[in-house]
């Protein structure tokens, strides 16, 4: 064995305090690094506890989507891992036509929402990061505000609103993607944060070479905000992917105008529960992939979109 | 080519700070001017109102005979070289040379000619692949100026080029920058708080503060004729001595006094004195650090001092004295000059001499006096 991790005998410690320099018994060094193996050790204990605890819905939902509703029982069983493997649920899924509409309609109202929400988010962003007019700093608070209110608040508002122009029940499609694309410029809070660490002199260099305010925002904004723009993109995607509370109500009634949340919700709440049981565990294991599978491609993005604000690139 | 005239430029910021004050100046084609002044004092304001990054408050701004008050920067045909030089870090050293000539949409053929030309002129042309994070500090800067090369503009704007550079690489920059001068051969202004850099690249220097002109003039006329005591304090380095002195007036001689020195003004001065009707009073007298003679014994017509600190700078030394304490209530107690002393003049024992606490004696010529009014700090002489 190398001795790679081997404490030195002594070490040389300036002292700032005395104005001298110390040397100090490695001891001290060696019970440091113990020290530290001991905290390191107690972290992981504990991340692994809140991985399992955070993991075992998931590996629940996806266990149960397994067990075949044709030979098993349905909701209430006392045992965890199916009889017999099978793959019943997922082919019922597919043959039958409801869950593939539901699942389109999702995926139609998540792309355009994604689409729109993120020129939106980007184009208010840059705006309020770079230019200056009146009414700018009052406009930012004012968004703060009303930010901080529970979207479902206007719920009633927007249904009466939204049924005046017919986009409820049949048309809830058009509806919920007007719903969550209306107040996307609320969202510029992190995106304006990113560009703000841009020097202003890339934007004004590019001015004086010619360049319009668009053409520097797509030239040279857009391609060194990869992170955000991504960032921005996979949260608007997300929120109407998941949401049930507005599809719930707009596309009250029509199966056709469901959602995946609410067409699953009412599988096993309105209809026979014990029966639908597995099958709704098999859809949600469907709308989890597409989610995931994006995550895990874009995790690193991710995380650079989160912290970009903080440090400087 | 072109001029640049600002008739009575202001600029006030929304919180209502008034960053430069009626500015009047006007660049000659072909002229390189610098602006220089301490932080703050709206220097890089001015240039970032010629270049359109900044809206003019009041005044008039022309480039040739345009008036270009609302014009777009794109539009005014300038160029431009930031401080932080503003590179596009996700393009190649190549593609930032052709940025703004893409805009243009000028030719493939002729957008490589010029970008190659740029490229060889500056001595970037090996590293035209990569991109700028790849680049040195001083390589940056000259893509940076490349990219102000390639514009073939009217007008050279230079906000700080040399500001983030070692001192070593400056003054080669610096020098590379009177070379490029004298190759392209059109208009520029430079904005520096380096007096060095001022001194030696600009044909005309306007000396700022606080958001006023203090002078305008040759570099050789601000270090000679400083019109007030701010221009004469912050041109040359080290900076002017300033004394409290007395200055008297007999019959038409003059002659300017203090402890221990009096020293008869020559008659050009004396007729410039005796011209403004100047009698007896107090004033601010200047003298340049490398203008100060220095003494081993008392000559009978020296200030005595005590020597403090004496920095070795290589060909000449600067030593730091403090003036010889006369009374408790002497304005001029404990008072530091800096005295600039070639090396080679100095003898062996003389050298050693040259330690803390010992005395020394000074004295300077009429020549290279300066005089300020202490209410106005306005020059008596120029």
């Amino acid at each position: 064995m190398a001795k790679k991790n081997e404490i030195p005998e002594v070490d040389i410690i300036v002292d700032h305090e005395a104005g001298v320099i110390r040397e100090v018994k490695s001891s001290k060094l060696r019970s440091q690094k113990a020290h530290e193996r001991r905290v390191n050790r107690g972290i992981y204990i504990l991340l692994t506890i809140i991985s399992i605890v955070w993991l075992a819905p998931f590996v629940f939902l996806l266990l149960q989507s397994f067990r075949s509703y044709l030979t098993e029982d349905g909701g209430m069983v006392a045992y965890l891992i199916p009889k017999t493997f099978s793959l019943d649920n997922y082919i019922f899924l597919f043959e039958d036509g409801t869950y593939l509409r539901w699942y389109g309609n999702t995926l139609t109202i998540a792309l355009f929402v994604a689409v729109i929400q993120t020129v939106i988010v980007l184009s208010v962003s840059y705006a309020l990061s770079r230019m200056r007019f009146r009414g700018r700093k009052l406009l930012m608070n004012v968004i703060l505000v009303l930010g901080m209110f529970p979207g479902f608040l206007t719920m009633i508002a927007l249904y009466f609103l939204l049924k005046q122009l017919g986009l409820t029940q049949e048309g809830a499609i058009p509806g919920l993607i007007l719903i969550y694309t209306a107040s996307s410029g609320m969202g510029y809070y992190i995106s304006k944060g990113f560009f703000d660490t841009i020097p202003k002199s890339l934007d004004e260099s590019a001015r004086i070479d010619g360049a319009t305010r668009f053409y520097v925002f797509r030239r040279i904004i857009m391609p060194l905000s990869k992170p955000i723009v991504i960032y921005t993109i996979l949260m608007a995607f997300m929120a109407p992917w998941g949401d049930y509370v507005f599809a719930s109500y707009v596309a009250f009634g029509k199966s056709n105008s469901y959602n995946v949340a609410v067409g699953l919700y009412r599988w096993v709440n309105t209809q026979d529960y014990q029966g639908y049981f597995t099958r709704f565990c098999a859809g949600g294991v469907l709308v989890a992939i597409p989610i995931t599978a994006l995550f895990l491609m874009l995790q690193k993005y991710y995380v650079e979109g989160v912290t970009g604000g903080a440090v400087k690139g | 080519m072109a001029s640049v005239t600002l008739e009575h430029i202001k600029k006030i910021y929304d919180n209502k700070v008034v960053a430069v004050q009626d500015f009047n100046l006007e660049i000659k084609d072909k002229e390189f001017v610098v602006f220089v002044g301490p932080s703050g004092c709206g220097k890089s304001t001015t240039l970032r109102m010629i270049a359109g990054l900044e809206d003019i408050s009041e005044g008039t701004l022309k480039i040739g005979d345009r008036v270009v008050n609302d014009v777009e920067p794109k539009d005014r045909d300038i160029a431009m070289v930031f401080q932080n030089y503003a590179l596009y870090p996700h393009l190649s050293v190549y593609e930032n040379l052709a940025f703004s000539l893409r805009i243009r949409k000028i030719k493939q053929e002729e957008v490589h000619r010029r970008v190659v030309q740029a490229a060889h002129i500056l001595g970037i042309t090996e590293y035209l692949d990569r991109k700028p994070k790849a680049l040195s500090g001083g390589q940056r800067q000259r893509v940076a100026i490349g990219r102000a090369i390639v514009r073939e503009p009217q007008v050279f704007l230079m906000d700080e080029p040399l500001s983030n550079l070692d001192a070593k690489l400056r003054n080669q920059m610096r020098s590379e920058i009177i070379l490029l001068r004298q190759r392209l051969d059109t208009t520029f202004v430079y904005v520096t708080h380096d007096q060095t850099e001022a001194m030696t690249l600009g044909d005309r220097i306007v000396i700022m503060k606080d958001g006023f002109i203090q002078q305008v003039g040759t570099p050789q006329e601000v270090f000679e004729k400083p019109k007030n005591l701010f221009v004469a304090g912050f041109i040359g380095s080290p900076q002017m001595n300033f004394f409290d002195a007395k200055l008297e007036k007999n019959g038409k001689d003059y002659s300017v006094s203090l402890p221990g020195l009096t020293v008869k003004l020559d008659a050009e001065k004396a007729a410039v004195l005796s011209e403004r009707g100047i009698n007896s009073m107090d004033v601010i007298l200047g003298v340049r650090p490398e203008h100060m003679n220095i003494h081993f014994e008392p000559t009978g017509n020296a200030a005595e001092a005590t020597l403090a600190v004496n920095e070795m700078m290589g060909s000449e030394l600067h030593l730091h004295v403090l003036m010889k304490r006369q009374d408790e209530d002497n304005i001029q107690n404990g008072k530091s000059v800096i005295l600039r002393v070639p090396t080679l003049d100095l003898k062996e024992e003389q050298r050693a001499h040259l330690k803390h606490g010992n005395l020394l004696y000074f004295d300077f010529g009429s020549k290279v006096v300066q005089l300020f009014d202490p209410q106005t700090e306005e020059s008596l002489l120029h």
